[in-house]
């Protein structure tokens, strides 16, 4: 009981991104691209949440000892890692795209 | 103070941010013993700029360059628009030079004469060799060791002044030498980069006069960090 009411939890936290995501591409705020990129996650992370029981059973046929969701918390927050650790290094490609254009303006109104 | 001797094309890079207390002196000091000065104004907010461009109106240096940031790149990006800029203009030999006033002008020639006689592609400055800076015991026993070892961990690189500011280099040194590090790390950037390519480096005892400035220990950190996404990155 516990367990399907924190599902259903799960699957309107869900919804509601899901529902953002819509909004912000109505209001042309991403691209395609991302919309579909995160429509697929939340449609991944939504299928998840209703395999619950599977995914247990697949955990433990794997050997590891935690249930399924705490298994996917922790591949949750691998992926968040990996996604500002990706968000770092594009920001660091924009600073240096802005320092050479920052260059390029000082010595053209130098010439 | 001694007038430039020969006719090697020699360019002085100053980053300056922030400077107006020391610029004027630093500037006046280089000039007569170099080719060409190359301030490049980091998008100060205070005189720095205006001083500058009053010194060019009355003296009428044609000697003096001024270039302006629009916004702040930290010192690594103004050595590169530096670099650029003097190479462009046919630089032979380029310095680099402090603009908080803590080398000596007059030292200048210690770093371009194994230049010029084809000894080396690049000399730098050490504050640990001969001659006796007085460096605060902290960056002494503390920082500087801990600097030497991540330039050999991170970058291959054994030299006895790890962060020294005071350097000159060949044209095609600094054609070979892109410095992407925008801020401290260029230091170590520039050396590793010296010894990827295989240049022929010198190091020549500098003095340094030190007040409150250089890195701290958190710089420090923000070095290791800086080089760490800058090896992912390039």
């Amino acid at each position: 009981m516990t367990n399907m009411f924190q599902q259903i939890l799960a699957l309107i936290i869900i919804a509601f991104f899901v529902s953002r995501l819509i909004w912000q591409r109505r209001k042309d705020e991403i691209s395609n691209r991302e919309f579909i990129f995160w429509l697929f996650f939340w449609f991944v992370a939504g299928g998840a949440i209703l395999s619950l029981k599977w995914i247990d059973t697949l955990v433990a046929k794997l050997g590891f000892s935690g249930k399924g969701i705490e298994v996917l918390l922790y591949l949750g927050v691998a992926l968040a890692f990996y996604l500002i650790f990706k968000m770092r290094i594009k920001l660091e490609k924009m600073d240096r795209n802005l320092t050479q254009i920052v260059r390029e303006i000082a010595i053209r109104e130098k010439k | 103070m001694a007038e430039l001797q020969n006719k090697t094309k020699t360019f002085c890079i100053i980053p300056a941010f922030n400077e107006e207390k020391n610029i004027i002196r630093v500037v006046k000091e280089v000039l007569p013993l170099v080719s060409e000065v190359v301030v490049v104004d980091d998008a100060s907010t205070d005189q720095t700029s205006a001083l500058l461009k009053k010194l060019q109106v009355e003296n009428q240096i044609g000697k003096l360059t001024i270039l302006k940031h629009a916004i702040n790149r930290h010192q690594g990006a103004s050595l590169q628009t530096g670099n650029e800029y003097a190479i462009s203009k046919g630089a032979e030999i380029i310095v680099h030079f402090d603009a908080d006033g803590q080398f000596l002008a007059s030292e200048i020639k210690d770093l371009t004469e194994p230049i010029e006689r084809d000894e080396a592609d690049v000399v730098l400055g050490s504050r640990f060799l001969e001659k006796k800076s007085q460096i605060p015991h902290f960056k002494k026993y503390i920082i500087f060791p801990l600097a030497r070892l991540v330039n050999r961990i991170l970058m291959g690189v054994n030299l006895s002044d790890p962060q020294s500011g005071f350097r000159a280099l060949s044209r095609s040194s600094a054609e070979k030498i892109t410095i992407k590090q925008g801020r401290s790390a260029h230091c170590s950037e520039i050396l590793s980069k010296i010894f990827e390519y295989k240049l022929r480096v010198r190091e020549v005892p500098i003095t340094v006069i030190y007040e409150d400035f250089g890195q701290r220990f958190s710089g420090g950190i923000r070095i290791i960090k800086d080089l760490l996404l800058g090896k992912i990155i390039d």
